[in-house]
């Protein structure tokens, strides 16, 4: 058993003690009750487990959570599907999301919605040609797997996040 | 946030188990029902989206994976953990599970195995005939079969125990017994002899003389095709003797006809839908309540075929009551629809009485233990005049793999088969299909149901028949293609439009075929460029399929509907909503769906099979007016849309009819004895405004308000059944006349209960339509180019185009969506998906996606994909079944590209990379 | 011991005839009989220096050609994985600095120790070799040309390989792998006895 102490979505959680292999996706859905992040192959091939990690500098990754132990999380702050929306005030993305209806069964969107955020705030910081959009967004998405919908709205929707501020994320 | 209303029902089975609900939400915690009550009332939402969209993105509870004890009023606070242990071998003695070895690294609370099944005293569905756990001393039935259930009170001694029998062997074999010899699941023959003339009647058709199954070899177990010495009876022999004709006449080597003679394979693959299969349950042994949390595609049969395998059950072990609850589905495809998980879960609450138990696959399990896509092998015939380019006769033999289960395969071979001529015309056909046992994992049900595999050798077929004769893909299939009013294999025409020349005009027109030579000359060096085409006609509907639905208005005039209809990603409650506004002015706020136990109202019962029964059975079952032919569907075989809306539809449509039509009358001023009182079909609604010409615009509040006021029907509840026509029945209401297609009904007057209207007349399709193989039919065309690199058999999708009809789209983002999706699932079917059979295969609990892998964006043409869906035919044409025919056509279109590309003509699936470059060396 | 003996006896008599397929031979036979290595002792009876310093890489290349070391000395830019050498699933990157791309970097799955849960390997440095150090696909006779280049071992002197292979963590993960991934061949300890041996002997290539 390991001390862990971490940040979701602002809130701080811990410390606690948990067993070594207990992976962090067992962590949040098992002891935390936050479903919202899924389980969907244990081996980081689908990364629809993917949360938000934010550093001490700004700057944020995604990490997948079914093949990492939740100690490694220890004092980091993360964020998950739960944590974008607030006071029921969807995010530009979430928005895009289901104005684009980019999903289907939707069980891989809590994976999509924190890269495609991760993304926005990469390019927020470090802009990209308009020519780059496509290529980037493609290169940020790909790990991701969706048996649903062909990947195509998914990238449509994070396109016309970024075009609909240009001065924000275009070079 | 009010709950929806979820009545109390008592549900009689079989079995004495009644099916019913649950209680209502504590105060603090949202019940099941309200947090599946989408998009939910007073919910900030996007002006256009689904209407699962919010919770989707905001990770609501939504699936049954999301859902444990605390999370459900009244459940106790702790979840237990089930494991499903399962065998990896499948041709030795299973002589037990190492529980010692385990015990040291996590001991279960309980074990549960064959032993105990045979105390207690289930049954097994028949659908799932075998032995649910291998009992000690027998070989397993197939790989993957489950040997025990294990019961950990922690999550963690659970967890520890999955990953050591994931890593490790606990379980014990002895001598070597070989498979289990089973027999075939099934074997059918379809031959077809069309008259002289396309009006004249056929002289042979299986609508005319019923289907025919030949005699097996006792010693082998094989089907005896030939009409001699020991075929079932004289039909089979008279079937035979065309079918045999037909291939004597392909085999006369006469050389006006162009002969081809192929053999062509397809591999077993997973459906892959990204929520594993799990559940969670409790059985409260003091109330003899089982309380079942579940997320699957054919909810009624889950819960009935629990009430049956508990049915006799024992003391202790027969629950009162069964309340299960369904939740979204992580995606279907077909590989939820029908599977034996749901006996598990049960069986985990029934061991483990006063807990909540959770069973639930991680993606190994699911591998190992979910039902797959039948590999075919196929061997295909057909005869074209070279001089007139028809197609003059076809044969095929095909043989599917049905793995350890029985479960879809008979269905899937005569889906299979009576798909095999695809779009086209052919005056003489004979097709055998044998569906076999083996001891691979389960096949069952998927997306294309055996048409994918069967069309894809048939269009790959076409493409050579077409370059070998030669003549232009697309003016063969123009030449050759069926047309409305034409004959399909069984005998019956399609009784929905037919537009395959609009597809194929389409496809000749599009820039990517046009253009075709001038890419291929274009290619840049060290690579090769060709371009393929393809075309699907894929039925949807199963010839028994029905729907429930409730819609009611309320007096403020939001919108509530139930359906029975399952999500699992095909917008069907974006669907119902859209469907139902079409006839009441507004979109609902609250849809549930996936709900089977809220029709109390309507007192439905069922005998018979509906697929099986006799016209004079039919006859007197319907006399009794609560009687219908079957009460819930599965939500598969791309009926969604046609069959999982109809319902509701119909009840909005009752609703608008005598309760806001009168209500916007009175409003109007205008009497009952007035004509326009009789115009209803003349109003029409805008942004929640029922619009008359030359009368004010009223607010759908204002009518609703008003038809609650003077007691107009304000909720009505309908069930509907189609065996490739609908049912229809003629009800009383306010005096009147209503005739619709529908087969029940139940109607609420102001804020009354439900009451039940006996139907006056009724119509079920005749029992003969079970002989159609299908009447309902869509179809897709498929353009793509690809680029393969020499050196490597790297191939990149260039371009690709697919243009589809499905009558009229309820949601037409979703339609495109799924086109999208059944295009990415193709590729992966025909570029990189394939599973091995037997030892090497999904049942050994060792595959992954790192293995198994599926189309990722990189592998699609994301900014080059073009869907096209063609506007209905008619402002009134019906939605038609379309998930599944999108997913077909791309694959014979890849292999047709690749030919075209390399000279080579692949003839098994998938075509990879590692292919690609052997091809080219 | 004394099947360890006899492999060199095998490696040198094939050697005489041709020494392309001495390598061959000789990394077949020993990898047929088990997943030891030799020792350098073991190579005594080859009497010419050369020769003698040749088969020590070539019993080497037992464990440069391994999946543990070729999976991430790739000769693209994308690692493979497990026994079969298949390409990394999720699509994974070298990127600018060996660690990934921004967007997926290497230790974001790959940690600082394997975990068996998610039978993910790890270790704090997990990378790519650079492109010039790539393995995958090359002979034994191609590996050692190219490990002895400064230009393309990342300028490393004999002493910095005996080293490298013989001490560097990241390399002994090759030898603890988790489970079912089959570990390099002997041990780290033997496989740096055989660079040392190499080293020392001119570090001839077969």
């Amino acid at each position: 058993m390991t001390n862990l102490a971490l940040t979701i979505n602002g809130r701080a959680y811990g410390p606690m003690d948990v067993r070594d292999e207990l992976t962090m996706n067992d962590f949040l859905r098992e002891f935390l009750g936050m479903t919202g992040t899924k389980f969907g192959c244990g081996a980081a091939q689908c990364l629809s487990c993917a949360v938000i990690v934010d550093r001490p500098d700004g700057s944020s990754y995604t990490n997948p959570t079914c093949i990492v132990p939740a100690v490694n999380f220890d004092g980091k702050s993360i964020r998950t599907v739960e944590g974008h929306a607030s006071d029921g005030a969807l995010t530009p993305l979430q928005t895009a999301f289901i104005e684009h209806f980019a999903f289907q069964c939707g069980y891989c969107t809590a994976g999509f919605l924190n890269e495609g955020q991760v993304l926005l705030e990469r390019l927020a910081r470090q802009k990209v040609a308009r020519a780059d959009v496509e290529a980037t967004i493609a290169e940020a998405l790909d790990g991701h797997l969706c048996r649903c919908t062909g990947y195509v709205k998914y990238h449509e929707a994070v396109r016309a996040v970024i075009l609909a501020d240009p001065g924000r994320y275009l070079i | 946030m009010r709950p929806s209303r979820r009545e109390f029902m008592r549900w009689s089975m079989v079995s004495g188990i009644s099916l019913g609900l649950s209680r209502l939400a504590s105060a603090d915690t949202p019940s099941f029902l309200v947090r599946e009550t989408l998009p939910g009332r007073g919910v900030p939402r996007p002006a256009t989206g689904r209407v699962d969209g919010v919770a989707k993105v905001t990770g609501a509870k939504l699936y049954a994976s999301d859902f444990r004890a605390a999370d459900l009023p009244g459940w106790p606070a702790e979840t237990s953990h089930a494991l499903l242990v399962r065998a990896a071998d499948a041709t030795h003695s299973y002589e037990g599970l190492d529980l010692a070895r385990l015990g040291a690294i996590a001991k279960p609370t309980v074990v549960v195995t064959a032993e105990d099944l045979d105390r207690i005293g289930t049954r097994v569905p028949s659908f799932y005939a075998g032995d649910l756990f291998c009992p000690v001393g027998k070989t397993p039935l197939y790989l993957g079969q489950p040997v025990a259930l294990l019961i950990f009170e922690r999550f963690d001694d659970f967890d520890k125990a999955r990953l050591a029998l994931r890593d490790g062997n606990f379980l014990k074999f002895g001598a070597e017994t070989g498979p289990v010899a089973v027999p075939n699941y099934a074997a059918f023959r379809f031959t077809r002899v069309a008259g002289a003339t396309p009006d004249a009647p056929d002289i042979y058709s299986p609508i005319q003389e019923g289907w025919i199954s030949p005699g097996f070899l006792e010693s082998s177990g094989r089907p005896i095709w030939a009409p001699l010495p020991v075929a079932k009876g004289g039909e089979y022999v008279k079937g035979a003797v065309f079918g045999e004709k037909i291939r004597a006449e392909l085999g006369s080597g006469d050389p006006a006809l162009l002969t081809l003679d192929r053999d062509f394979e397809t591999q077993s693959v997973d459906p892959m839908f990204l929520e594993p299969e799990c559940g969670l349950a409790w059985y409260d042994a003091g109330e003899g309540d089982l309380s079942i949390v579940l997320g699957v595609q054919s909810p009624f049969e889950a819960a009935s075929a629990v009430a049956f395998l508990l049915g006799e059950a024992g003391d202790g072990f027969k629950p009162k009551r069964i309340d299960a609850q369904f939740a979204y589905v992580g995606g279907g495809f077909g590989g939820r629809d029908h599977t034996p998980f749901p006996l598990y879960v049960a069986l985990a609450a029934m061991f483990y009485p006063g807990h909540a138990v959770r069973l639930a696959h991680d993606r190994f399990q699911q591998f190992q233990g979910g039902i797959k896509r039948h590999a075919f092998k196929m061997r295909t015939q057909i005869g074209v005049d070279r001089a007139s380019g028809k197609i003059t006769a076809f044969a095929a033999d095909h043989v599917l793999d049905g793995g350890g289960l029985m479960n879809y395969s008979v269905s899937v071979a005569v889906v299979g088969a009576t798909g095999a001529i695809g779009i086209y015309d052919i005056p003489k056909v004979d097709v055998t299909t044998v569906a076999v046992h083996s001891r691979g994992v389960t096949a069952g049900s998927m997306r294309g149901y055996g048409t994918l595999q069967t069309m894809t050798a048939l269009e790959v077929l076409i493409d050579e028949v077409a370059t070998t004769l030669p003549i232009d893909p697309i003016a063969f299939r123009r030449l050759n293609a069926l047309k409305t009013g034409g004959r399909t294999m069984a005998g019956n025409p399609y009784s929905v439009s037919v537009r395959t020349r609009e597809i194929l005009d389409k496809l000749e027109a599009h820039a990517i075929w046009q253009n075709r030579g001038v890419e291929k000359a274009g290619a840049k060096p060290g690579y090769l460029v060709g371009t393929g085409v393809a075309c699907a006609a894929k039925d949807y509907g199963t010839g028994a399929d029905c729907a429930l639905g409730t819609v009611e208005i309320a007096p403020d005039g939001r919108i509530s509907i139930h359906g029975d209809a399952v999500e699992m990603g095909n917008g069907i409650g974006t669907a119902l909503a859209n469907r139902v506004a079409i006839h009441i002015g507004g979109i609902a706020d609250a849809v549930t769906v996936a709900q089977v136990d809220v029709f109390d109202a309507l007192e439905l019962f069922t005998s018979g099979d509906s697929y099986t029964i006799s016209q004079a059975e039919q006859d007197t079952a319907a006399k009794d007016t609560r009687w219908v032919p079957a009460i819930s569907s599965a939500t598969s075989a791309s009926i969604g849309a046609h069959v999982g809306t109809q319902a509701a539809a119909e009840a909005a449509r009752v609703v608008f009819r005598f309760g806001l039509w009168p209500a916007a009358l009175a409003l109007w001023g205008i009497a009952p004895t007035d004509p326009r009182a009789k115009q209803a079909g003349e109003a029409y609604w805008q942004d929640r405004h029922l619009i008359m010409t030359g009368l004010s615009p009223l607010p759908l509040e204002a009518i609703a308000a008003k038809a609650h006021a003077q007691k107009g029907v304000t909720g009505a509840m309908a069930h509907a059944f189609s065996r490739w026509a609908w049912a229809q029945a003629t009800f009383d209401i306010a005096g009147e006349a209503w005739t619709g297609d529908i087969d029940a009904l139940a109607i609420r007057r102001g804020g009354d209960a439900f009451t039940r209207l006996d139907r006056s007349v009724v119509a079920f399709p005749p029992a003969d339509y079970n002989r159609i193989g299908t009447a309902f039919s869509s179809l897709c065309g498929t353009l793509v180019r690809v680029e393969i690199e020499r050196a490597t058999g790297l191939l990149r999708i260039a371009s690709a185009y697919s243009v589809l009809e499905c009558g009229q789209a309820l949601v037409p983002e979703v339609v495109v969506g799924q086109a999208q999706g059944g295009f990415a699932m193709g590729v992966g079917y025909a570029l990189l998906e394939t599973l091995p059979p037997f030892e090497d295969g999904p049942g050994n609990g060792q595959w992954n996606l790192g293995q198994y892998l599926v189309a990722r964006g990189s592998d699609l043409p994301l900014h080059d994909l073009e869907i096209e869906v063609l506007p209905p035919l008619a402002a009134n044409e019906p939605p038609k079944g379309m998930a599944e025919v999108v997913m077909i056509p791309i694959v014979p279109a890849l292999l047709n590209a690749i030919f075209d590309a390399t000279g080579h003509r692949f003839q098994s699936l998938p075509v990879t990379g590692a292919m690609l470059k052997g091809a080219l060396a | 011991m004394k099947r360890e003996w006899r492999i060199p006896v095998l490696v040198l008599a094939v050697m005489a005839i041709n020494i392309a397929a001495a390598c061959l031979a000789g990394y077949t036979v020993s990898a047929t009989t088990s997943n030891a290595l030799a020792s350098p002792e073991s190579f005594a009876t080859i009497s010419d220096p050369a020769k003698r310093s040749a088969a020590y890489f070539t019993e080497l290349g037992k464990v440069l050609t391994n999946p543990r070391c070729t999976n991430c000395h790739p000769a693209g830019n994308r690692p493979r994985q497990g026994d079969m050498s298949r390409l990394h699933e999720p699509p994974v990157f070298r990127g600018p600095d060996g660690f990934g791309l921004e967007t997926m970097r290497c230790s974001t799955c790959h940690q600082d120790a394997n975990f068996e849960p998610g039978r993910v390997p790890g270790h704090p440095e997990w990378h790519l070799a650079p492109l010039e150090m790539a393995w995958e696909g090359k002979t034994v006779s191609e590996i050692c040309a190219q490990i002895k280049d400064p230009k393309r071992n990342g300028n490393r002197s004999l002493q910095d390989l005996v080293k490298h292979i013989g001490t560097d963590t990241l390399v002994g993960w090759a030898w603890a792998p988790g489970f079912g991934r089959t570990p390099a061949p002997g041990t780290q300890q033997q496989a740096g006895a055989l660079v040392a041996a190499w080293a020392n002997s001119g570090a001839a290539c077969p």
